[in-house]
């Protein structure tokens, strides 16, 4: 165990401490509020980070509090914001990176830094993390929990079908997976995640370097519209029905989380995120591991795109909090904490140090499926349609994109007018948001 | 009848401030959880807007032509009918024939109403998570019974299968209520007018319809109105948890069509537009139910 760190027992015994004596100790400490949205074992992790920050010094103190997921803590930041009553950082994804950016609601990172006196290395961001988060030369916001999407595999199963794990092209994937289900191996030869977009459509255009968007997917103006209508993306939502269809995939549905229906055994293959790694390791009772997202045959592999989110400063708070927010990000951002954070989780390091850190401590050769995310982000240059996506407003062309696709496993439209129809309504949403914000 | 209510409210209030005192908690409860929020809502309906309201711009109209021209809105409110009713009828029956059950049972009444009670005191959303739970196609027990009778069940993949399973969830919970209603109002029925049926030949049966069920109808009238009113609000929790509006919307009410556009895509202007129409059919709704009520019920039980 790492030294700063010394167990989850110590520090939660700590943080709840910190709670009863919160009265005591108000009058002399600044403490600030942060909305998060992770649970789980990530929770977990977060509070241990901040009850570290808290007893490492005697100025600030951070409350962590769990706003529900991504869009429930974004929704209750907004309804908080408007009244006044916001915390000080937010923790908001990589999916809204646009919305925040152009909200006015926020204070770029690296300004704030500059101004309480720290001097950040914002050169040191990994490519993929610093491709997207930097806006002219800097960080608008501090990238802190970062992933991609990986492909999960049940070993056994694997074994069991004669295969060493998922195979490297979609056509010879597809094959596995029928012939585990043909085999009698496994009823459920993948379960689909519920934001499976962001690694089987959008991860798979950047992989394949299908374009997604106009505008190099947004990164170079407002006036961006979706184009993934017109590319293999089409194929692959057929290829997707398919294995609905055959009792390849299984939706997981409400009531159960993808999630569980892979760490128990049921499903061969899953589609997530690098952040999984916290709640597989803790649950998984069989012989599991990761590789790299399958690209299509005749492809040169590129880069896959990340998500996870970001820590952003909010407008309108006094100095002193501000000093409060300056000295947790700094210390979010030490490669020793990045570096803890990246073991605890699964989330990928998001800067170079931490990395190197990783690296020295042999941490990638006894936990080989942590490197997969690396090297799936890193795997080629950052073309323009890999790079990663910017798009205004997108929780909302989201929502509208799993309608469509539901409608396609639904019978009730073809996966090229599902496509198509997304993008047109997608288009509308983008219109609006160029409307609100032109000259912003 | 006039001059008896100037009557009443002089015998009773001689004092005008010591009325508006009396009245005045219901009053400020009603202008921050009624007048203001409706205010912000009809004022949001006509605008586009920033979500941090940083930025608004004024589009008339369009909201509602939007939505009006919107085929995934008119689904929805044609779903969010069909639900009310079937919802609203299968709790009358169902709570009905529980309470008439129950009313013919001596031994151990106290405990079959309890039972029957239970479902009221668990949060929608646990219920919902469970309902969830039990019909999952993958790992759900009474899924798996389904499928083991030949039957095809998928919830995730099956509008039909989605729409009976909130359906259910939204019976089950709310039976509970119609139930307590029912037989409250079975024991009020005089007993000498059934004992008079059953001297005359009466089944139990008849005697059900043809005295009972007459003299209960002012409390199945209300049920109806207030069934009417939790199908279209109060089920919101129980879609959240069950099939969160899908798959396709093909669950998605119009009020949780007003929380997905405007909480989770923070689609402000639409969403207030959506809650301003919801507010015109409720009161619309409750005239007329009051109208009609008032003429054809007997209130003097």
């Amino acid at each position: 165990m790492n030294t700063i760190f010394r167990g989850a027992a110590l520090t939660a015994l700590a943080g709840s401490l910190a709670v009863v004596a919160l009265p005591v100790l108000a009058q002399d400490k600044t403490t600030i509020e942060w909305w998060y949205a992770n649970g789980g074992q990530i929770e977990v992790a977060i509070q241990d980070m901040i009850a570290e920050f808290n007893t490492s010094q005697d100025d600030f103190e951070v409350v962590g509090v769990r706003k529900g997921n991504y869009e429930e803590t974004f929704a209750a930041m907004i309804a908080a914001y408007r009244v006044g009553q916001h915390p000080t950082i937010i923790q908001a994804t990589e999916r809204s990176f646009l919305t925040m950016l152009h909200s006015n609601a926020a204070v770029p990172v690296n300004q704030l830094m500059a101004e309480q006196g720290y001097d950040t290395d914002w050169s040191d961001f990994i490519a993929p993390v610093a491709d997207f988060y930097v806006v002219d030369g800097a960080p608008a916001a501090l990238p802190f929990n970062s992933s991609t999407g990986i492909m999960w595999f049940n070993a056994d199963h694997f074994e069991a079908a004669g295969f060493d794990k998922p195979a490297e092209t979609w056509d010879e994937f597809e094959e596995q997976l029928y012939a585990i289900k043909d085999q009698g191996i496994s009823e459920c030869g993948m379960v689909l995640n519920s934001d499976f977009p962001w690694s089987l459509l959008e991860a798979y255009s950047t992989i394949n370097d299908y374009p997604f968007g106009t505008q190099a997917n947004g990164f170079d103006g407002l006036g961006t519209e979706y184009v993934y209508n017109t590319t293999p993306v089409v194929q692959q939502v057929e290829r997707l029905k398919r294995w609905i269809d055959d009792g390849i995939i299984q939706l997981s549905g409400n009531g159960m989380s993808p999630a569980q229906l892979f760490n128990s055994g049921t499903c061969s293959t899953w589609s997530a995120s690098t952040a999984s790694h916290a709640g597989v390791e803790a649950e998984a009772q069989f012989n599991w591991s990761a590789t790299l997202q399958p690209h299509e045959a005749g492809v040169e592999p590129h880069n896959s795109n990340i998500g996870g989110a970001a820590l952003w400063v909010l407008q309108g708070k006094a100095d002193e909090e501000y000093a409060a927010a300056a000295a947790f990000i700094d210390f979010v951002a030490q490669p020793e904490t990045q570096a803890w954070w990246s073991e605890q989780t699964g989330y990928i390091p998001v800067t170079n140090a931490a990395y190197e850190l990783m690296a020295d401590q042999g941490f990638f050769e006894e936990h080989p499926t942590r490197e997969i995310a690396l090297l799936q982000l890193t795997r080629h240059e950052p073309t323009d349609n890999s790079r990663g996506m910017r798009f205004g407003n997108s929780n909302q062309w989201w929502a509208v994109l799993l309608e469509e696709l539901e409608a396609v496993w639904t019978d009730q439209k073809s996966a090229q007018e599902a496509l198509d129809s997304s993008v047109a309504r997608g288009n509308e949403i983008l219109r609006q948001f160029e409307q609100l914000h032109a000259g912003s | 009848m006039r001059s008896s209510e100037d009557g009443l409210k002089r015998a009773h209030f001689k004092n005008h401030w010591l009325a508006a005192a009396l009245l005045s908690p219901q009053l400020i409860i009603l202008l921050f959880f009624f007048f203001i929020p409706s205010w912000k809502a009809l004022s949001l309906a006509f605008v586009q807007v920033d979500p941090f309201g940083g930025k608004s711009l004024f589009v008339g109209w369009r909201n509602f032509t939007e939505l009006f021209a919107s085929e995934s809105y008119r689904n929805s409110a044609w779903l969010t009918f069909w639900f009310t009713i079937v919802q609203n009828i299968a709790t009358l029956a169902l709570a009905g024939a529980l309470a008439f059950a129950t009313d013919h049972i001596i031994r151990g009444r106290f405990a079959y109403r309890s039972i029957l009670l239970l479902p009221y005191a668990i949060a929608p959303v646990i219920s919902g998570a469970i309902w969830a739970y039990l019909f999952n196609p993958t790992v759900g027990p009474v899924a798996m019974g389904i499928h083991a009778m030949g039957l095809p069940w998928d919830p995730n993949l099956r509008s039909g299968d989605a729409l009976i399973l909130i359906t259910i969830s939204a019976v089950w919970k709310h039976i509970c209520y119609d139930y307590i209603f029912l037989v409250a109002a079975m024991l009020a029925v005089p007993q000498s007018l059934r004992e008079a049926a059953a001297i005359d030949g009466a089944g139990q049966l008849k005697r059900f319809f043809t005295i009972s069920l007459p003299l209960i109808t002012p409390t199945i009238m209300y049920l109806f109105i207030i069934n009417m009113v939790y199908g279209l609000f109060d089920t919101f929790p129980i879609i959240d948890a069950v099939t969160s509006g899908g798959p396709a919307g093909s669950t998605t009410t119009l009020v949780y069509k007003v929380y997905q556009d405007g909480f989770v895509m923070l689609n402000l202007g639409s969403s207030a537009a959506q809650s301003v129409i919801l507010m015109i059919l409720a009161v619309t709704f409750t005239v007329l139910q009051f109208r009609a009520m008032d003429r054809k019920v007997n209130y003097q039980v």
